[in-house]
């Protein structure tokens, strides 16, 4: 081992104090951000315009502090989930090449039918793959066509199992989710007309869903955000963004999801507007703006589970798309307890292991072989396959 | 030689004397322990053949969340019928063919592993009737380390009588029983072991 484990005994301890600490401060706080959300609960039209200045979460026509219990979830309907995974291309390994493997599942609620399961590997190695706008594509690069490719795979799915407008072909709505957030997440660097292509891309997934019947939301498990806490502090200072940007927010670190632990079980928060500048440069001029609101996934007498889920606007503008989102979610989760099992298989579906990626490289070593060609990985991936398999030793 | 048989599985790890292979809970007629499996060798048109020696299913902490809990009809299905668990067939290889124009079967080592995620087949009624027309395999599988012998050997023979018209089978167990007759002559209590299970194919 190269790693001292002895010598981080004390930090270690250290360190489960100092959040233990944190965590009764962290009570205060929570207190304080519950009143807030209280006191300025009909505030909401007043804060819509500095919110969306200080990157807040923008509030809707309902009050701030308003909770939607869970609605009835129908015997029949279906979830769509579609997850994706990636390989980097690796300049020390025997090729170049990048891959995208995407996993969705099509899980029909109250069917007793077995769920489909896919799994779609795609490679990329010519030189129209590898390189975009002259940079090899790898990161954020590569990122957004793992995005793309999964909304793509949702909105396919979408038009083969939603009602659409001509008739039901599946007993009951259906419900299209993805991982993490809506809002396609592109380097601030990248050019305008980049960003825009990118973007355009992925809203017309979004509207090919829509066009479909099927309701589509994305599933935040354990968020981090912190946008109704500024939203908040905002609120405290009479939205006067120019103090709050100046002073400190004593909610800096206080994730949202800090404050909705209250909520009932099953029971959704107030909606609101993401301040994503992408949201509002993109999304909302296209009939997409995405909405979001918090989630208790608990079942009654449980721990409550708090998840961030985001919708487009005309999710959110039909009632009964609305009520869709929110009830399959919830139905999804408790089937494991707090993680939507469709996603969760969907992840299965797309993971590589290292063994696959081992195998895979064998695979690509043999038919270069085959092709005629020698390949190898670079010195230094060579050497660091050996070292980081054998024995290691730290020094004395 | 990847005729129309059944596939296994595809390989996951590979060496000289045998490979595991990787395959899914539903696949319709899993190979039983001591049946006869086959792989396309490097060369076009080589095979190396192989004997299953285990099957076992790995720990899957997924399904664990569900055995006290009870999960909806789809759930169930889903995991029986697409799950990916991991089943592992382990192989001892046992015999090779050139193929390119040269079909005949040699019982020893291949001199090279099948390559990771190709498949596995299971052999036909002629290639296992080809494979156990002489009994030189044997030796490879009483060799064989941390694989149950005995039993494997039997198993095997058992595959290879039913592969044959009836007529044919017991006079094939008494050959095969002549020849490990010869084989372990110095060890009359394990011979004795294995030709009662061959009396009780």
């Amino acid at each position: 081992m190269t790693l001292e484990l002895s010598r981080l005994t004390g930090e270690v301890q250290t360190m489960g104090e100092a959040l233990a600490a944190r965590e009764r401060r962290r009570a205060d706080l929570v207190a304080l951000a519950r009143r807030w959300l209280a006191e300025y609960a009909d505030q909401g039209e007043r804060l819509r315009h500095p919110a969306r200045t200080a990157s807040a979460a923008i509030p809707t026509d309902e009050p701030l502090d308003a909770v939607h219990p869970l609605p009835a979830i129908p015997e029949r309907f279906t979830v769509i989930a579609a997850d994706g995974s990636q390989i980097q291309p690796d300049r020390h390994g025997v090729a170049l090449y990048h891959l995208i493997n995407v996993g969705s599942m099509v899980y029909r609620h109250g069917s007793g039918e077995a769920p489909e399961a896919y799994s779609q590997p795609a490679m990329g190695y010519t030189e129209a793959d590898l390189y975009e706008d002259g940079l090899l594509v790898a990161g954020n690069l590569l990122d957004v066509r793992r995005d793309l490719a999964e909304i793509t795979r949702l909105a396919d799915l979408s038009a083969v199992e939603a009602p659409g407008p001509t008739g039901s072909v599946r007993p009951g709505r259906t419900v299209a989710l993805v991982d993490g957030t809506l809002i396609l997440w592109v380097l601030e660097n990248r050019s305008e007309e980049w960003k825009r292509e990118k973007v355009m891309a992925y809203l017309d997934q979004l509207r090919r869903i829509r066009k479909s019947g099927a309701a589509v939301a994305a599933f935040t498990s354990r968020p981090r955000r912190g946008e109704v806490t500024k939203l908040l502090y905002l609120a405290s200072v009479n939205g006067d963004e120019n103090r709050a940007s100046q002073e400190t927010n004593p909610l800096e670190h206080l994730p949202d999801r800090a404050i909705f632990h209250d909520l009932p079980a099953g029971a959704r928060s107030a909606l609101f507007i993401s301040p994503s500048s992408i949201n509002h440069d993109y999304y909302v001029p296209a009939g997409h703006g995405v909405y979001f609101f918090y989630l208790n996934l608990a079942e009654k007498e449980h721990d409550p589970v708090i998840a961030r889920i985001e919708a487009p606007a005309w999710v959110v503008a039909a009632p009964e798309l609305l009520a869709s989102i929110h009830g399959a979610v919830v139905a999804q989760a408790r089937i494991t307890g707090d993680y939507p099992y469709a996603l969760t298989r969907a992840d299965e579906l797309a993971y590589v292991s290292g063994r696959e990626r081992e195998a895979l490289t064998e695979m690509v070593t043999t038919a270069l072989l085959r092709a005629g060609v020698r390949s190898a990985p670079s010195p230094k991936a060579y050497y660091k396959s050996l070292t980081r398999r054998g024995r290691r030793k730290y020094p004395q | 030689m990847s005729n129309g048989s059944l596939r296994v599985g595809r390989v996951l790890r590979a060496g000289t004397r045998g490979f595991v292979i990787g395959c899914t809970v539903m696949q319709p007629d899993i190979p039983t322990f001591g049946s006869f499996v086959r792989a396309d060798g490097l060369k076009p048109g080589s095979a190396i053949f192989g004997l299953i020696y285990d099957v076992s299913v790995e720990d899957d902490p997924f399904v664990r969340q569900f055995i006290s809990a009870d999960p909806p009809e789809e759930v169930l299905r889903d995991q029986r019928e697409n799950r990916q668990v991991p089943i592992e067939v382990s192989v001892l290889a046992v015999g090779t063919s050139q193929g390119l124009g040269d079909e005949t079967i040699r019982h020893c080592l291949p001199a090279q592993p099948p390559v990771t995620l190709d498949w596995l087949y299971q052999c036909t009624t002629e290639e296992i009737q080809a494979f156990t027309a002489r009994f030189d395999y044997f030796r490879l599988v009483l060799d064989a380390r941390e694989v149950p012998v005995d039993e494997l050997l039997a198993a095997s023979l058992r595959v290879a009588a039913v592969a044959r018209p009836e007529g044919e089978r017991e006079t094939f167990l008494v050959e095969a029983g002549r020849d490990l007759v010869r084989l372990l002559a110095g060890d009359p209590v394990r011979l004795e072991g294995l030709l009662r299970r061959l009396r009780n194919l």
